[in-house]
This record gives C-alpha cells, sequence and structure tokens, in this order.
C-alpha cells in the first residue's frame, strides 16, 4: 500500500464580484489532481509559478483546506479530519519552507524552535529534551553550541538546516520540502540537497520535492509530476520524463533548460523553435476547448500524459 | 466609484440601527423615566397614578414596541420633551446648535489656517529651526490634554490679561445683527476656538510633515528637478497637489475629536452650546435631553467618517479596492 | 557530544542579541531630553508612590475651617484648598491615583485590544471582516459621551467600575493596530511552521505572532498612557471621574471652574494643571525615544 495517495484533489478559491459580492467564479488552483507516493521514494512536483504545485503541498498537510477530492495517508483520509484532530494524526508529516528568512520566528533562539513540535506532542524533561535537540542540531551539521543562538546570526543555509532540524524532530514518515533551496545561493544549494539524500537514507523519509528547477527536479526525484494551471500534464519516473517527454507542456519545458555545451546550442535553438510550431499547429490534441487539460491516461507502466 | 459611494453609503443604515439600539438600552438603563421624572416631588401624584400613566404611554410594553416608537418619533423629528426645561428637545436643542456649530467651524477653519503653512514648512525644510520648532510644537500639542490647556488659555487671556470675556457666546446687552454684536461674538468665540485649534493641529501636521518628506524623495520628484523645474514649482505643482488632498478627507474624522474636546471647552468657557447643555442635563438627571445629544452626536460623527471615506476614495483610488 | 555549560552561554548570548529593553534604554540614553523626561518622571512618580509614608490621609479628609484658602507658605507649601487642606499633599496623592488608574486602563485596554487585534489578524478572512467592521462601528461612537453616562448611571459606583468603563473605550485604536500587523504577519512561513507543527492556535498567537508584534505593543502602550491618564484627570475636573473622597490630579483642578479661585487662588488649581502637562510631556518623550528603538531605521543611538 502507498504511503500517501492523493485522489483528485482540489482547491478552489471563490471570486466576489458584483453589488453584493457574490460569488461569480473560482480560481482553480488545484483542479482535480492524483498520485500516489511510495515509502522512501522521491516525488517531484514540477511547473512553472502559479501552476498549484506549492497549493497542492499546503493542501496535503494541511495549510490550505481542500475544496474536494481525498488525501489518504498511512490509510487516514485527512480530507475529512479537522483542526487538533488532524494535528494529531499527521504528526507524521512535516514541511520544510521556501524562505529560511521567514520560516524561523527571529524572536526564538534555535532551541526553542527545534523544541516547539516536541513541546506539542512529546512530554520530555528538560534535559531529554535538551539532549535530543543537540543531537538533532549535531545531525544537520550545526555546531551543537548554537542552540541558544537566534536566527538572525546563520547564514541562509544554516537556517535551512535549523528549518530540516525542526522538521526531523517528530521522526516524521513524509516530507514535503517546498522549495527548500530557491531561496540559496548556488553555492550552498549543492550542499543541502546532498544533505537531503543523506538524512533520507538515515531517517527512511519520503519527500514530496516542490521545485520549479528541472535540473534539481532530475538530481533528486525517482518519479515526477509535471503540473500546469493546476491540474497534471505528465507524470512518470525521471527517465520516462526526461528522455521520453510525450506532452506538449513537458516538452517546452525540457527544451527551456538552458544547454551546456556551446556545440550544441544550435540544435538546441532549432528544437526549441520546432516545439514552438507544433505548439501553434497542435494546441487542440492538447488542450480542450476551454484551455483545460485532459486527465491523464497511461502509456507505459510508470509514464502516463494527459491527452485526447 | 459609484458603487464603492453606494456601499459605503448603505454601510451607513446598520452603523445607524446599532447606534440607536445602543442609545435605547442605554437610555431605558438610566433612572427614572419620563414620566416618572415629571411628576417627581408632585404630592398630588400617587405611585398608582404614575403606574397609569406609564400604561397610558406604553412604558409597560415590550422593549421592541417601545423602541420601534421611539425610532418613529425621533425619525420625525420628536425628541420627547425635557423635564427641566419643560420644552421640547427640538427647540430645545434649535437654540444651541448654531453655537456648537459656529464653535467647530471656526475651530476647523483656525486648525487648517495654522497646520497646512506649518506642515507644509517643516516638509519642506526639514530639520531647520523652524522644522524642529515646528515639531516642539507638535510634541507639546500631542501631549497636552485639552481641558488643562483650555483652563491655562483663560487664566492667562481672560484672568491675568483680561484681554478676553471669560465666558459665555455674547454681551448680552447688545442688540442682534448690529456690528458690535458681531465683534462681541468674535471676542467670546476667540480663546474657545484658540484652545481647541492650536491642539487639533497635531494630526494634519504630523500628516503633511511626514507626507512631504516621503514625497520629495519619490522619483517622480526627481525627474521633476532633472528636468530643470524650479524649486518652488517642484513643491506647488508635484509635491503639495498629492499631500494637500487628504487633507480634505481628514476634515470629517477630525469630527470625534472635535464632539469630545467641546464638551471640555463649552464647560471651561462656559460657552452655551451643546456640550454645556450634555453636561448641564446630565447633572440634573434630564435623561431625554441627554440621549437626543448623545443620538446626535453619533449621527454626527457616523456621517462625518462616511464623507471623510467618499472624499478620500475619490482622492485616492487605491482605497476603493477593499 | 560536546558538554555545555549552559549558563556561560546564555550569558554571551545575551550580550550579542540585545533584548528590547536594552535598546530602548541605549536610545533613551542617547536624547536628552528624553533621559531628562525619564529622570524627571521617575523623581515625581517616586514621590507619588512613597507619599502615604509621610502623609497623613486622615487628615486630609477632615475640613480645617482656620486654615482655608491659605496662600503657599513654609507650613503649606502649596497653600490650603476651601476645606483648608493642605494641596501638595492631594498633589501627590492625585498623583499617584491618576497615574495609577491611566495604567490600569493602558493595562485592560492593552490586553483586550491585544487578544481582538490578534484573533482577527491571525484568523484572517470573514473572522477579520466581523471583528472589524464591530471595531469600525464602535470607533464612530462619541466615547466621551457614553463614558460620561456610564459614569452617570452604573449602580454603586466604585473606582474599579471608572477603570472598567474608561477602558471599555480605550481599546478599539490598539485592537486595529495589531490585526494590521498581524495580517502581515499571519502571511510568514514562521506561522505555517507553527501550524504544520501542530501547536495550537492560541499558543501561535501569543508565544510566535505576539513577540513579534511585542515593540509595536509597547510604544503604543507608552504614548495611550499619557493620553489616559489626560482622559481621567479631564473626567474627574468635569466631575464624572473618581468617586469623591478619591483625591486625583482632577480634582483639584476642578476647583478652577470658580472664577474667583482661577483668579486669586491659583495655588489650589494651577500646579495641579501643570504637573499633569509636564508628565504628558514626559511621557511622550519617552514614548517617543521607545518609538524610535522599536525601528531600526529611526534609531539615534
Amino acid at each position: 500500500m502507498s504511503l500517501l495517495n492523493v485522489k483528485e484533489l482540489k482547491v478552489h478559491y471563490p471570486i466576489r464580484g458584483g453589488f453584493f459580492r457574490r460569488v461569480v467564479d473560482q480560481v482553480r488552483a488545484v483542479d482535480g489532481v492524483s498520485f500516489e507516493l511510495e515509502a522512501g521514494e522521491t516525488y517531484g512536483l514540477v511547473g512553472e509559478s502559479g501552476c498549484g504545485k506549492t497549493t497542492t503541498g499546503r493542501a496535503i498537510i494541511g495549510l490550505n483546506h481542500a475544496t474536494g477530492g481525498e488525501i489518504i495517508f498511512n490509510g487516514k483520509n485527512l480530507s475529512k479530519m479537522r483542526g487538533v484532530d488532524r494535528r494529531a494524526s499527521v504528526k507524521d508529516i512535516q514541511m520544510i519552507f521556501q524562505d529560511p528568512y521567514s520560516s524561523l520566528n527571529v524572536r526564538k533562539n534555535v532551541l526553542s524552535i527545534i523544541a516547539e513540535p516536541l513541546r506539542n506532542f512529546e512530554r520530555m524533561s528538560p534535559g531529554e529534551e535538551l539532549k535530543r535537540i543537540q543531537a538533532l542540531v549535531d545531525r544537520v551539521g550545526l555546531n551543537p553550541e548554537s542552540i541558544y543562538k537566534y536566527p538572525h546570526q546563520f547564514s541562509g543555509g544554516q537556517r535551512q538546516r535549523i528549518g530540516i532540524a525542526r522538521a526531523l524532530a517528530l521522526n516524521p514518515k513524509l516530507i514535503i520540502a517546498d522549495e527548500p533551496v530557491s531561496a540559496l545561493d548556488v553555492s550552498v544549494q549543492a550542499q543541502v540537497l546532498n544533505f537531503m539524500q543523506e538524512i533520507q537514507k538515515d531517517f527512511n523519509l519520503t519527500y514530496l520535492f516542490i521545485s520549479h528547477d528541472l535540473g534539481i527536479i532530475k538530481h533528486m526525484c525517482d518519479r515526477i509530476g509535471i503540473m500546469y494551471r493546476g491540474r497534471f500534464v505528465e507524470e512518470g519516473t525521471a527517465s520516462d520524463v526526461y528522455n521520453n517527454p510525450q506532452h506538449l507542456y513537458t516538452k517546452r519545458l525540457i527544451a527551456a533548460i538552458p544547454e551546456m555545451d556551446p556545440e550544441k546550442r544550435f540544435e538546441k535553438m532549432h528544437l526549441r523553435q520546432s516545439i514552438n510550431e507544433a505548439y501553434k499547429t497542435d494546441y487542440n490534441t492538447y488542450f480542450d476547448q476551454n484551455g483545460r487539460m485532459f486527465d491523464l491516461k497511461s502509456i507505459s507502466d510508470t509514464h502516463s500524459v494527459a491527452v485526447q | 466609484m459609484i458603487k464603492f459611494i453606494v456601499r459605503r453609503i448603505l454601510v451607513m443604515i446598520p452603523q445607524l440601527l446599532l447606534l440607536s439600539l445602543i442609545i435605547f438600552v442605554v437610555a431605558k438603563a438610566m433612572p427614572g423615566d419620563a414620566v416618572t421624572g415629571a411628576f417627581m416631588g408632585n404630592p398630588d401624584v400617587t405611585p398608582e397614578r404614575i403606574e397609569e400613566i406609564k400604561e397610558k404611554f406604553g412604558l409597560n410594553d415590550p422593549w421592541y414596541e417601545q423602541y420601534g416608537r421611539w425610532i418613529g418619533k425621533a425619525v420625525q423629528g420628536d425628541l420627547g420633551m425635557s423635564y427641566a426645561h419643560k420644552q421640547k428637545v427640538t427647540s430645545l436643542l434649535a437654540g444651541r446648535v448654531s453655537n456648537t456649530v459656529l464653535l467647530a467651524f471656526f475651530t476647523l477653519v483656525v486648525t487648517y489656517l495654522i497646520a497646512i503653512p506649518l506642515g507644509i514648512i517643516a516638509g519642506r525644510w526639514t530639520d531647520t529651526w523652524a522644522d524642529k520648532a515646528i515639531v516642539t510644537y507638535n510634541y507639546f500639542s500631542f501631549a497636552t490634554p485639552i481641558f488643562v490647556f483650555a483652563l491655562l488659555m483663560l487664566f492667562l487671556f481672560s484672568f491675568v490679561l483680561g484681554w478676553f470675556p471669560s465666558g459665555g457666546s455674547v454681551d448680552i446687552r447688545i442688540t442682534e445683527g448690529s456690528w458690535e454684536y458681531v465683534v462681541s461674538k468674535a471676542r467670546h468665540l476667540f480663546l474657545p476656538v484658540m484652545s481647541g485649534a492650536l491642539l487639533l493641529t497635531y494630526s494634519t501636521i504630523q500628516y503633511l510633515r511626514n507626507d512631504i518628506i516621503d514625497t520629495k524623495l519619490k522619483d517622480f520628484v526627481k525627474t521633476a528637478r532633472a528636468k530643470g523645474v524650479p524649486e518652488g514649482k517642484v513643491y506647488t505643482r508635484h509635491i503639495l497637489r498629492n499631500s494637500l488632498l487628504p487633507i480634505a478627507a481628514f476634515l470629517g474624522y477630525e469630527i470625534t475629536g472635535l464632539i469630545g474636546g467641546s464638551i471640555f471647552i463649552e464647560s471651561i468657557f462656559s460657552y452655551p452650546g451643546l456640550g454645556q447643555l450634555f453636561l448641564q442635563s446630565i447633572g440634573t438627571r434630564d435623561f431625554t435631553v441627554v440621549t437626543a445629544l448623545v443620538m446626535i452626536s453619533g449621527i454626527a460623527v457616523i456621517i462625518g467618517t462616511m464623507l471623510s471615506d467618499i472624499i478620500l476614495s475619490i482622492v485616492d483610488p487605491r482605497i476603493r479596492v477593499e | 557530544m560536546v558538554v555545555l555549560n549552559e549558563k556561560e552561554l546564555l550569558a554571551q548570548e545575551k550580550v550579542n542579541n540585545p533584548s528590547l529593553m536594552k535598546t530602548i534604554w541605549r536610545e533613551i540614553k542617547s536624547d536628552k531630553l528624553a533621559l531628562g523626561s525619564l529622570i524627571l518622571l521617575a523623581i515625581i512618580l517616586t514621590a507619588a508612590y512613597t507619599s502615604p509614608l509621610f502623609i497623613d490621609q486622615l487628615e486630609l479628609k477632615k475640613v480645617h475651617l482656620l486654615t482655608t484658602y491659605k496662600s503657599p507658605s513654609a507650613e503649606f507649601w502649596l497653600g490650603t484648598d476651601e476645606g483648608g487642606r493642605d494641596v501638595f499633599s492631594q498633589l501627590l496623592l492625585g498623583t499617584r491615583n491618576s497615574f495609577t488608574i491611566g495604567f490600569s486602563v493602558t493595562l485592560i485596554a492593552g490586553l483586550f485590544g491585544l487578544t481582538y487585534g490578534l484573533i482577527a489578524g491571525y484568523y484572517g478572512g470573514l473572522v477579520d471582516n466581523i471583528l472589524m467592521r464591530i471595531v469600525d462601528f464602535l470607533m464612530v461612537l462619541p466615547s466621551l459621551m457614553f463614558i460620561i453616562v456610564f459614569v452617570t448611571i452604573v449602580p454603586k459606583y466604585t473606582i474599579f467600575n471608572f477603570i472598567l468603563i474608561m477602558s471599555i473605550f480605550a481599546w478599539f485604536g490598539k485592537a486595529r493596530l495589531i490585526r494590521s500587523r498581524g495580517l502581515a504577519e499571519r502571511e510568514l512561513d514562521y506561522i505555517n511552521a507553527s501550524k504544520t507543527l501542530g501547536t495550537p492556535s492560541w499558543k501561535i498567537m501569543f508565544f510566535e505572532m505576539f513577540p513579534n508584534l511585542s515593540s509595536l505593543v509597547i510604544v503604543n502602550m507608552t504614548l495611550t498612557l499619557a493620553g489616559n491618564i489626560g482622559l481621567e484627570t479631564g473626567l474627574t475636573f468635569l466631575g464624572f471621574g473618581l468617586p469623591s473622597g478619591t483625591s486625583s490630579l482632577g480634582t483639584l483642578i476642578a476647583y478652577a471652574k470658580n472664577p474667583d479661585i482661577v483668579q486669586n487662588k491659583w495655588w489650589v488649581w494651577l500646579p495641579a494643571a501643570l504637573l499633569i502637562l509636564v508628565m504628558m510631556l514626559c511621557i511622550n518623550y519617552v514614548g517617543q525615544a521607545v518609538k524610535r528603538a522599536s525601528d531600526a531605521r529611526q534609531r539615534l543611538a
């Protein structure tokens, strides 16, 4: 059985208008998204900004209200639970946030930041707690002496490690990583990513990795879902998607990855142009008359595409 | 635009209803009612008789019926009888309204006459001695309680120096309509108006100074300078046009302060306006008058803030998007 | 694992992270006017709060017909009032009462406004909409009139009732202020993080959000403290403040309703009026320094 099963997830926001502010339409931020996560794998959600990938992640953890569909985690249907009940049963899901500057409370020191989840769920003596936190801080590669420091005394990469330590404190099964490195310097990105892969093995974690960066997704993920306008365009293993892209949008995305080899640049340019041509001519095979994507159709065991 | 204005006006309706409801509840909680008040101390009227009259006037009906009757009368301009003055509340107010309106009007005019030039000077020539003097004055006007200031004004200009009369709104012996009458009115108004205005300048000066300082660093002002627009014109054409308009809108918001202030000012200068009437009526437990005055003040503030919101939305389109 | 000396580490971090109070103190020290105001205020308040030690309060309630309206002398530093009571002693006791009441009102209104604002700001959306419509409405009430009416109709009027009535009308602005900053704060990820970590909402509001708004609250409280003392003395001046028998600075100033006293017996009311003025200015100067301290861009130090 899969660890997380998302079925037809919908997150809609009402648009109010007119004199009495009645609901006139819906913004379909996420519009019927389904996927499964197996324990231990890394699943990548990719797409341009505003495509609904972050909203999907936030709906799973409960930060956004899912207007439709089911989220089944470990056999429990989360979409039906509310408030405290839900938190207690999803302490196994944690999140790493995009911005390491705003995701840590500047008024609290590292000790109390990491202790927050422990104090919510586990009854520990101050001594035990301190030991546990020092171990965590040590594990994420920070000096255990720094637990009395405040967030502003750390660099972006170090802050993100504090965020990771906080997410690890409860020994979660699933971690939703929402663009975990896009706010960091490129030089630090690789460090943090490799470190995330290390702890994945140690803690036996499953990642839902959200990013707009195809290079990072390729590096990190076993399976990938490509999103566009709140729906899945294509889903498959990393090699399915990168080596055999089927949907026009996926092709355009992959063609947009900058080419390092100057010899091949010209070739790539032609490829891009031909895909752009195809986009104009074949638009109707990929989008229905409302500009909405079709449902996913599987074309192999692992690979499915949204075509007619 | 029109939509915003209409919606803003519609918001007023529940506000007015709620205001009237609160005042009604408070009025009911006031000790004594119109009937008991009217016959108080009259030995010929027995408690049974009072009960009878109460029944006749519907004072024993459920509260919502009483409220409905009360609001219905109020809308038609019938605010009841003042038992202390033995006359209709409306005619009692009519004699006072003009004094208070006059006081409020001149207070506002003087406030802006002082505040706008000072605000502009402080904003344009920041960190000069003039700016520092204005900022210091502003500290004073913000910190000083109005009744202390008014008392000190009264003490200094009326009692020590004897320049102005210490109370009333006009000398009694002068005939209405003559030139002397106007002069006398002005002399009586001077101290109350100045006491209010000198303190009320605070928010306008503060706003203007900050806004001009902010605006003069904006890119469009730099562009104007770079084009070679003379410094004086940079201010009149570009900066002040932006900064002065919202002040027109703050006018309505000032009404709350004016009403509060007028109670102190009218009491200290024995100025026969609504504020003084309010205090007197509270003192004589003339609650029909008190209720009417609170109601009128509430309506004035509600209408004032509404006008301010609408003017502001015309001046600054960003407000309209809620 | 490194064994740590906790106390040492904590001490070291204290130096690196000056607390808000430290920053405020540094700011006040660098502004002579604010420092002077703070010292003056401290002297006034110390005198006022220790005054019951050397003032016979019972004596102040008695009427001494032989010493009515004495002008200032060595025996009565600031003369006596209509009851022959020492004005200077009343001034000290009045300052103590006025300050205590102003402070209590600031605290109660502050606490309520803070909670209200935090709830509106934290939940946002519909909750915020409803709560703010209520505040919008309450703000347009002529509050001074309502306070006076309440004071007159409350049965069994006590100091505590008075404080409560003033507090009822003193929290709207604070709630609005906190709410608007709270709304900005709730969009930040540390609030989201706390939610995903299973922290209950009330804890997030008070232990995560509030510390980030604390400087705003402190600044606002200092500045409204002055306003509340002014309001109390003003109401007492009008005769709708402290119950009779409890002296306030307003009680002394209220003597000035009589023109004869204004003109000829200035020692009864003028010192109290000037003392209020001085206190208001001092509190405001300190408040402005606190305001600058809370905003790194405006600091002088």
